[in-house]
C-alpha cells in the first residue's frame, strides 16, 4: 500500500547529502491504546537536519498518536509502544520521560495552542523553558521576542486574554524558549483566520531558516505542502504514502484523497429528496464568536426533508460548531436555525432533540461497560413512559413496554448490522463497530433529522464504504434528513445529495458533490493556490 | 459596639488561621486534583508531636521535629497514592484519603488517650489588650504567622520557577509535561508543603483558647478547611485566604451573637461557615477564584 514517490530525491532537494544520518528518525513503530486499540502499524519517518517535514491524514489517521510517541506523552492518554524506535541522532527516546525529551531537543506545540490561561504571557514563557539551564533562557526569551514582537508588547497581560492567533504564536514561542533541535506542531493553523494561517505559515519557515528542523502536523494539506520539503500521508496508523512535498502535492492519490475525485457519485437522483411529511432545515446568516475568533460568520444552508447533506472544509472550518448551534450546545451571536418552522436558536438541547433532531459525536459518546443493548435502550428513553415505580413493580404496562422497546432495539440493530453484537459490552467492540453503535443509538430516539458528526472518522476505507451503505439504507428505509460533518471526501461525495463547503467559518461553496469539487474555491482550500 | 470590635478583631486573627489551614488543603488539590481528607490527622499528628515533645526538647525544636514528621507522612502518602495518580481517578484517591484519615486520626486518639497534651507554646493563656479589646496572645501570634506564611507562599506561587510549575501543571498538566515539567515532582512537593502547613497551623488551632491536643483536632480543623478552600475556590491559593477569612469571621460572629441568633438552634456558630459557603456555591458554582470547569462537546 505505501507508494514511494522518489524519497531519494527529495533528499537531494534539500541540500543534504543523502549518507548523512537524520536528525530524528522513527523506526517501525507500532503504538496500541489500552492494549486493544492498534494506533499505528510499522511507522518509519525521517527528519533530516534542518527540515521541514509535513505529516498529513485526516481524523483517526495517528497524527497526534505519532507525535505522542515522539514526546514521550503516550502513557498520559493510555497509550504504549509495542514495537519500534524512535531515535534522535542516535539515542533512543522512546524509554525516555517527557522531561528528558524537552532536554534531548525535541519539544512539542500541542494541538490547539493550550496555553495557560491565567499565566501571564511572560510566565508561560517561563514555563517553557523550566527544563533548560537558567542561563539559556535569558538569550531564547529575546529570541521569542525578537520572532514575535507582539508578545512582548503583552509581556504583562493574562494569556487566556490572547487572540487566537497571538495564543498560537505564544505557544509556539513557549516552545522555542526549550531551544529544541527538533520542534513538533501539531495542527498549528486550526481555528484560525486566513491572514493568522499565513503568518504561521512565514513563522515556521523563519524557524527554519534559523536551522531547527520541524515536524508538522497538518489537516491543512495546502498550507503543510507549501512548507514542507518532505511530507507522510498517514492513514488508519500507516503511512499510505511519502515523498517530496511538492511532487505529492500534484499526484492523483493527494488529490483523491482531499477532494474526493473521482469518486463514482451514485447519487442525487430526484426520488432520493421525495417530498415527505417531514420538516426542512433552514438555517439563515448563523454567526459565532468564541473571544477573538470569530468561528462561523453568516453561514446559511438548508436541508431538504429526507436528504443528505454533507457540510465539509479544512480543520477548524466550523463544522462541529455549527451542529453544536443546531443542537443548543452553543448560542449563535446572529442569525437563525429554523427546523419545521420553530427556531432552534435559543432553545436548550433537550428541547431540541424533542423535535426530533438527533446527533452522533465525534468522540463516541457511550457506556463503554455497558452492553449494546443498553446503550441503544438509553438513546429510546424519550420514547419510554413507564415511571421507575411502576419498571421496579414489573406491572403490566411496564412490561409491554419493556417488550415493545426491545424489538425496536432490535430493529435498529439489524438495519447497522450490529445484531450479532448486542448482548456484548461496548469496550469489547472494535472502533468501527462502536462507532454503528453510536449512530445505531442516535436512531433510537427515532429523529426525523440525524446530525452526523464524522460518522467515519478514524475508519478504515472498507468500514467506511459499509457504513455509506448503511446510511443510503438508513435514508431509504426510516426517510429521515441527514446532515453531516465530515472529512473523508470519498465517503462524502459518494453519500451525499448537496454539500456546503465552511473555509474559516465562511460558506464558501454549495452545491451537488460534482459542483463542489469543479469550484476552485474548494480546491484552494484543501490543496492551497497554484496547485 | 466594644463587643462588635471585639468580634472584628477575634475575627481577623481566626480568619488568618483558617486561611493557614485551608492553603495546605488547596495546595495539594491545585497540584494533584485529589482532596485530601487527610488533612485533618495530619494536623492533628503536627500538634501531637509538638504536644510528646515539647518538654523534653524544648518549644522551638518540637516544632522543628513536627514540621519534618508532617512533611515526611504527607510525602509519603502523597507519594504512595501517586504512584497510582496516573492511572486513578482523583475522586478515587480522595476516598484513600479518608481511609489514611481514619488509620492516622485513630491511633492518635489512642496514643493521647486521657493525657492532657498541650503544646506548650511560649504565649500560655497571656490576652493582650488592643484599645481596649481582649485578644489571647496566641491568636496575635498565630496572626502574624500566618500573614507571614500566606503573604511568603503567595510570593512564592507567583515568582518562582517552582511556583510557574505549579500553577501550569495546575491548569494543563498535559501541556506541563510537554514543556518538561515533571508533574510528580510538582506533586510530591505540594504534599511536602501541605504537611509543613499543616504543623504549624496544628500548633495555634491547639494553643489557647482551644482546649488542648485531644482527638477531635483533625475533624474541627477540617471542618474549618472544607468550607474555607470550597467557598474560595478549591485550586486558588488567593481563594484560600479569602475562604479563610470569611469563615474565620462568619465563625466568629455567629458565635458571638448567638444570643440574637437563637432561633436558629444552638451551636449555629459551627454551621454558619458551612451556609456562608453555600450561599456562594449558589452563585459561584465553582468558589469564589476556582477555574470553572468547562467541557467541550
Amino acid at each position: 500500500m505505501s507508494h514511494h514517490v522518489g524519497a531519494a530525491a527529495s533528499t537531494m532537494q534539500i541540500g543534504v547529502r543523502p549518507v548523512d544520518p537524520p536528525l530524528l528518525r522513527v523506526r517501525d513503530l507500532d503504538v496500541s491504546y489500552a492494549r486493544a486499540v492498534r494506533a499505528l502499524r510499522g511507522v518509519s519517518l525521517e527528519v533530516p537536519h534542518g527540515a521541514v517535514v509535513a505529516v498529513l491524514g485526516g481524523n483517526g489517521a495517528g497524527k497526534s498518536t505519532l507525535l505522542r510517541a515522539i514526546s514521550g506523552t503516550l502513557p498520559f492518554a493510555g497509550g504504549a509502544i509495542d514495537g519500534g524506535s524512535v531515535e534522535l541522532d542516535g539515542r533512543r527516546l522512546d524509554r525516555m520521560d517527557p522531561a528528558a525529551v524537552v532536554r534531548a531537543g525535541v519539544v512539542q506545540v500541542p494541538e490547539g495552542r493550550q496555553v495557560f490561561g491565567e499565566l501571564t504571557v511572560e510566565e508561560n514563557l517561563r514555563a517553557g523553558g523550566l527544563a533548560v539551564a537558567r542561563r539559556a533562557r535569558g538569550p531564547a526569551r529575546d529570541r521569542v521576542y525578537e520572532l514575535f514582537p507582539v508578545l512582548a508588547e503583552r509581556a504583562g497581560q493574562r494569556a487566556g486574554l490572547l487572540s487566537g492567533g497571538e495564543q498560537q504564536l505564544l505557544a509556539i514561542g513557549r516552545a522555542l524558549m526549550a531551544a529544541p533541535r527538533v520542534l513538533l506542531l501539531d495542527e498549528p493553523s486550526l481555528g484560525l483566520a486566513p491572514r493568522m494561517v499565513e503568518r504561521i505559515g512565514a513563522v515556521i519557515a523563519e524557524i527554519h531558516r534559523q536551522g531547527t528542523a520541524v515536524l508538522l502536523v497538518e489537516q491543512n494539506a495546502a498550507l503543510a505542502l507549501d512548507l514542507a520539503d518532505v511530507a507522510y500521508v498517514l492513514e488508519v496508523g500507516r503511512v499510505a504514502l511519502h515523498g517530496p512535498a511538492a511532487r505529492l502535492a500534484a499526484t492523483d492519490e493527494v488529490r483523491d484523497r482531499y477532494l474526493g475525485v473521482g469518486v463514482a457519485a451514485d447519487h442525487s437522483t430526484p426520488d432520493h429528496t421525495q417530498e415527505t411529511d417531514k420538516p426542512e432545515l433552514v438555517v439563515e446568516g448563523i454567526s459565532v464568536r468564541f473571544g477573538g475568533v470569530a468561528a462561523l460568520s453568516d453561514v446559511s444552508l438548508s436541508v431538504a426533508p429526507g436528504s443528505v447533506h454533507a457540510l465539509i472544509g479544512p480543520n477548524g472550518a466550523g463544522k462541529s460548531t455549527c451542529l453544536n448551534v443546531l443542537t443548543g450546545v452553543y448560542r449563535a451571536r446572529a442569525g437563525s436555525a429554523r427546523y419545521g418552522g420553530v427556531e432552534l436558536t435559543g432553545l436548550r438541547p433537550h428541547r431540541i432533540a424533542r423535535l426530533g433532531v438527533g446527533r452522533t459525536f465525534q468522540n463516541l459518546a457511550l457506556s463503554a461497560t455497558a452492553t449494546v443493548a443498553d446503550n441503544l435502550l438509553l438513546g429510546r428513553h424519550r420514547m419510554t413512559r413507564a415511571g421507575f415505580v411502576a419498571a421496579g413493580l414489573r406491572t403490566p404496562g411496564a412490561r409491554r413496554e419493556q417488550s415493545e422497546q426491545d424489538g425496536r432495539v432490535r430493529e435498529i440493530a439489524e438495519l447497522l448490522e450490529l445484531s450479532g453484537a448486542l448482548d456484548r459490552p461496548v469496550a469489547a467492540l472494535p472502533y468501527g463497530d462502536r462507532k454503528r453503535v453510536e449512530l445505531a443509538r442516535a436512531l433510537c430516539a427515532e429523529p426525523t433529522l440525524l446530525l452526523l458528526d464524522e460518522p467515519v472518522a478514524g475508519m478504515t476505507a472498507d468500514e467506511s464504504a459499509r457504513l455509506a451503505g448503511i446510511i443510503a439504507r438508513v435514508r431509504a428505509e426510516l426517510g429521515i434528513s441527514i446532515l453531516l460533518v465530515e472529512h473523508d471526501m470519498t465517503f462524502v461525495m459518494g453519500i451525499a445529495d448537496r454539500v456546503t463547503v465552511l473555509d474559516f467559518g465562511k460558506r464558501i461553496a454549495c452545491g451537488t458533490p460534482a459542483e463542489v469539487q469543479r469550484d476552485p474555491e474548494v480546491v484552494r482550500a484543501y490543496l492551497g493556490a497554484a496547485r | 459596639m466594644n463587643h462588635f470590635l471585639t468580634l472584628v478583631v477575634n475575627g481577623l486573627s481566626l480568619g488568618c488561621l483558617d486561611a493557614l489551614i485551608a492553603l495546605g488543603f488547596v495546595i495539594v488539590f491545585k497540584a494533584t486534583r485529589v482532596v485530601n481528607f487527610a488533612y485533618g490527622s495530619l494536623l492533628l499528628l503536627g500538634a501531637y508531636v509538638i504536644g510528646r515533645a515539647h518538654a523534653a526538647l524544648g518549644f522551638a525544636a518540637a516544632v522543628l521535629l513536627a514540621l519534618v514528621v508532617t512533611a515526611a507522612v504527607a510525602a509519603l502518602i502523597g507519594v504512595v497514592l501517586l504512584r497510582r495518580l496516573r492511572q486513578a481517578d482523583p475522586g478515587a484517591l480522595a476516598i484513600v484519603t479518608l481511609g489514611v484519615d481514619i488509620v492516622l486520626a485513630t491511633d492518635l486518639t489512642r496514643r493521647i488517650g486521657t493525657d492532657l497534651l498541650t503544646t506548650g507554646d511560649p504565649w500560655g493563656a497571656e490576652v493582650v489588650a488592643l484599645g481596649g479589646i481582649q485578644v489571647p496572645q496566641t491568636r496575635v501570634a498565630a496572626a502574624v504567622v500566618a500573614v507571614v506564611l500566606v503573604a511568603g507562599f503567595l510570593a512564592v506561587v507567583k515568582f518562582t520557577d517552582w511556583g510557574i510549575g505549579l500553577r501550569a501543571s495546575a491548569e494543563r498538566p498535559a501541556t506541563a509535561t510537554l514543556m518538561g515539567i515533571r508533574l510528580r515532582r510538582v506533586a510530591a512537593s505540594a504534599w511536602v508543603l501541605a504537611g509543613g502547613l499543616a504543623a504549624i497551623a496544628g500548633l495555634f488551632f491547639t494553643a489557647f483558647p482551644s482546649p488542648g491536643i485531644t482527638g477531635g483536632v483533625g475533624q474541627a480543623a477540617l471542618g474549618a478547611a472544607v468550607p474555607a478552600a470550597v467557598l474560595g475556590g478549591l485550586d486558588s491559593t488567593t481563594g484560600a485566604l479569602i475562604g479563610g477569612m470569611a469563615v474565620g469571621f462568619t465563625a466568629t460572629f455567629a458565635a458571638g451573637y448567638q444570643d440574637q441568633l437563637a432561633f436558629l438552634g444552638r451551636g449555629f456558630g459551627a454551621v454558619a461557615p458551612y451556609v456562608v459557603m453555600l450561599l456562594v456555591l449558589l452563585v459561584r458554582p465553582a468558589g469564589l477564584f476556582g477555574s470553572k470547569e468547562i467541557t467541550r462537546v
